[in-house]
């Protein structure tokens, strides 16, 4: 409207603009309205996003914790597989590494006292250890006696493969492959 | 502009800025929520990676049982031959305390094992003994008592220098086993 009095009512003005509609009076109201429902929005994705972030954040620690003892496990598990793989270097050696002394004292008094050993020889195989080569002379000696020894080494899990018998006189020599039987 | 329209700008600007900033936020909280669910999942998975390497742990520790107590039960021969000096005086006792007498040659020598990284060193021992029939097959069973982890690569028994002398030679070879080799748990373990 303008400033200056205005004191003919008949003729129609043209420097005032028209009323606005009514329906036009629901704009504040609306922007009211909308600066609720975006203050209720906002307010509720804050919510949501420190909800996700404590989640994140005791997810981050659950899995630190379950990788923690994961890498515990593995090398637990490292130190098992070391310490086996020693035990079975140990064992390769043992295996190896059984007493003579059984099968000498075997042979000996596996032979009756009329009949004399005058030499004995036990000797590992290079290639696999836990076999022997045995070699005894037997004097005055049958085939008995060699069944005997075969006998007594059989009590010790002994078995004689490929054995050769030569007789020399009265001198029987005796030699044999003695593979440990389990 | 009249100060209407302009009122419409700030307006219309109040309104702009609030639209962008709830946007910002809003893309924020969806990234944080992927984040969280992926956190999740990461977290499961760690789970799952931790139950197979526990039960992994656990089949490996039974089936390995056996072998780890053989390991411990012969770890004390290890640790008590683990010097030539041990080995040479491990025999030495043996044979005073066997009472053989004559010991016609003794030799002794440390030889590198490349065989095994367990076993660096191999004392190589060397004997010629002559005595009674009893005492020899005695002190040849002390010896090997005495030195377990020591293996009779040779033994030859043949008549003695009298009637009833015997004489032995042997031939030992007496592991010096490093256990600590690696990584070295397993005299820790017992």
């Amino acid at each position: 409207m303008s400033s200056y009095l205005c004191h003919d009512f008949k003729t129609p003005r043209t420097d005032t603009s028209k009323r606005l509609p009514e329906s036009f009076k629901a704009v504040p109201v609306l922007f009211y309205l909308a600066l609720l429902v975006g203050t209720y929005f906002m307010t509720m994705d804050w919510m949501a996003y420190k909800r996700a972030q404590t989640v994140k954040a005791q997810a981050d620690t659950t899995r630190e914790e379950h990788e923690k003892a994961s890498s515990k496990m593995r090398a637990q598990k490292e130190i098992l597989d070391a310490e086996t793989k020693k035990a079975e270097a140990v064992a390769k050696w043992m295996e190896g590494a059984r007493n003579l002394q059984p099968i000498s004292v075997a042979i000996a008094r596996a032979v009756p006292p009329e009949v004399t050993l005058s030499n004995l020889t036990l000797e590992r195989s290079d290639q696999v250890p836990s076999n022997l080569a045995l070699s005894v002379n037997i004097n005055g000696g049958t085939a008995a006696e060699v069944a005997m020894i075969e006998a007594s080494l059989a009590r010790l899990q002994y078995r004689s493969y490929s054995p050769q018998q030569s007789k020399n006189g009265s001198v029987i020599e005796y030699r044999s492959t003695l593979v440990r039987q389990e | 502009m009249n100060p209407k329209q302009l009122a419409c700008v700030v307006l219309m600007i109040i309104i702009g800025l609030i639209t962008y900033f709830g946007q910002i936020g809003h893309k924020k909280v969806v990234s944080m929520k992927r984040s969280a669910a992926q956190a999740e999942s990461d977290a499961t998975m760690a789970e799952g990676g931790r139950q197979s390497a526990e039960i992994l742990t656990a089949r490996t520790k039974a089936e390995t049982e056996e072998l780890r107590r053989f390991l411990a039960a012969w770890t004390p021969h290890i640790d008590r031959a683990q010097t030539e000096q041990e080995v040479g005086s491990a025999i030495e006792v043996s044979l005073r305390e066997r009472g053989i007498t004559l010991v016609r040659s003794r030799k002794s020598e440390v030889r590198t094992s490349r065989a095994s990284k367990l076993i660096p060193k191999i004392v190589l021992t060397t004997l010629e003994v002559e005595d009674e029939y009893a005492k020899v097959m005695a002190w040849m069973g002390d010896i090997e008592k005495r030195l377990p982890l020591a293996r009779v690569t040779a033994c030859r028994i043949t008549g003695g220098s009298g009637a009833r002398l015997l004489r032995l030679d042997i031939s030992l070879e007496t592991p010096l086993i490093d256990l600590g080799e690696s990584s070295g748990p397993a005299k820790q373990k017992g």
